[in-house]
């Protein structure tokens, strides 16, 4: 189940460990180099390095719960449990800590304590229901502990390597090896498709490729597990957009804005596609909000000031066409349009 | 010819992740089919072993790579490039040295 290291792994890793040589203060890079000696077995320098990243950071929550999961693999369950509790306590409402707890306390045979857990990420998180009954744990309303339901809830200590997979997967995929990337996202899926990143890595990595239907596909997968996953809809509403259907792609790009209100990027894409539908009123009122979020948008500005142009509200185009050539004074093409409206 | 510019702009999006373009240090925009880019143009991928002037080539070779392919771009009809370490002049590029008040922007 471990994964087995390839060329393409090592090279990777090498590349790591050259950049934690340099940067030993980074505690992403930590958290990374701990990850690969897990990967590679090496538990106690894993160990060291994980508490690296976290005493330079002591709020990264992924190194700490993978110090948490390594603790799992070593079958310190103590360790494990302080860990979990302890962020469990910090946020009491996250249904994947409650998730954890439930299945470290089933590895160690406290059922009862197991099955509260259990009940508590249910609570938390409605997506643990589903999960649960497919796995046949939660069957007409009670929990089920038998050993072959546990046996397939054993798998959490898994995620560590399924995270190495997923940072594998996205560093071929921006070295421009899609195919390999993909591989490497399946087999991070593989070892948990409970968690929607890896769905929505796998969507992006499809989506660069340019194999639409299948990132449709998965970020549709993350999106059913996080539905609070803003950035899913937008990657869903590129992709509808590529594909050409932008009605789509405009009720997609809706949602991720009403997800993510404060991102200046995604009030402008909205706003290109309700001036591509005509919807020329909406388009203004998006153009806005991204100029508030971040006055200096300037692409925002263009387009406000060509769509003031079309209503031939000719103040308010020179307005934003000056304030444009006052930050970029050699934009001609704005001089030009200045220039015939003034 | 349809110019959709949500579309033109999921093009770029993608396009820029097939290249060996440092996106992240760049903006990009699209007004009425006229493609702006933004920002400070790096090259992400390079032989380690190359000097200092092979880079420049290679990320010159790589922008006007980059102009043909947005302008095949169905619905573009000019691409406007605002970049702070290289212009354009009389269809050729030159890099430009970027001050220390221009990189804090």
């Amino acid at each position: 189940m471990k994964p087995r290291r390839n060329p393409i792994h090592r090279h990777i890793l090498d590349e790591i460990v050259k950049k934690v040589q340099m940067h030993p203060n980074y505690a992403d890079l930590q958290n990374q180099f701990a990850l690969l000696l897990m990967v590679e077995g090496k538990m106690e320098r894993a160990e060291i390095h994980f508490l690296k990243a976290i005493r330079l950071n002591p709020k990264y929550r992924k190194a700490i719960l993978n110090l948490g999961f390594l603790y799992m693999e070593m079958r310190r369950w103590e360790k494990a449990e302080e860990i979990f509790l302890s962020e469990a306590k910090r946020r009491p409402r996250d249904g994947f800590l409650h998730h954890v707890l439930g299945i470290l306390y089933l590895q160690t045979g406290r059922q009862k304590e197991a099955a509260a857990r259990i009940c508590k990420a249910m609570q938390y998180h409605s997506h643990y229901r589903d999960y649960y009954s497919k796995k046949g744990v939660w069957q007409r309303g009670t929990i089920h502990l038998d050993p072959k339901a546990e046996s397939l809830l054993k798998r959490i200590h898994l995620h560590p390597y399924a995270q190495f997979h997923n940072f594998v997967g996205l560093n071929l995929a921006k070295r421009g090896k899609f195919a390999q990337a993909v591989k490497e996202l399946k087999k991070a899926e593989g070892l948990n498709p409970d968690e929607f990143i890896f769905h929505a890595n796998l969507g992006t990595v499809y989506y660069y490729q340019g194999t639409y239907s299948k990132a449709i596909q998965e970020f549709q997968k993350a999106l059913k597990i996080n539905p609070l996953y803003g950035m899913g809809y937008a990657n869903l509403s590129y992709v509808y957009g590529l594909m050409g259907r932008t009605h789509e792609a405009l009720r997609y790009m809706n949602k991720a804005v009403r997800l993510n209100p404060q991102y200046a990027d995604l009030h402008y894409n909205l706003a290109l596609l309700y001036n591509d539908r005509k919807q020329y009123r909406k388009a203004i009122l998006e153009l806005k909000k991204a100029l508030r979020i971040n006055p200096d948008y300037l692409f925002a500005r263009i387009n406000l000031g060509v769509l003031y142009e079309d209503q031939k509200r000719w103040k308010e185009a020179r307005r934003e066409y000056r304030k444009i050539l006052r930050i970029t004074p050699d934009d001609e093409h704005v001089r030009k349009r200045l220039e015939r409206i003034s | 010819m349809l110019r959709e510019d949500f579309v033109i702009q999921a093009n770029i999006r993608r396009m820029l992740t097939r290249t060996d373009i440092d996106a992240s240090q760049m903006d990009f925009g699209t007004v009425r089919g006229v493609v702006y880019i933004q920002g400070t143009f790096q090259v992400s991928r390079f032989d380690p072993s190359w000097d200092s002037d092979k880079v420049k080539d290679f990320t010159m070779n790589t922008l006007y790579s980059l102009e043909k392919k947005i302008r095949r771009i169905p619905g573009v009809s000019d691409v406007i490039f605002q970049l702070n370490n290289w212009k354009k002049e009389k269809g050729h590029w030159f890099h430009v040295k970027v001050t220390k008040k221009e990189e804090n922007k």
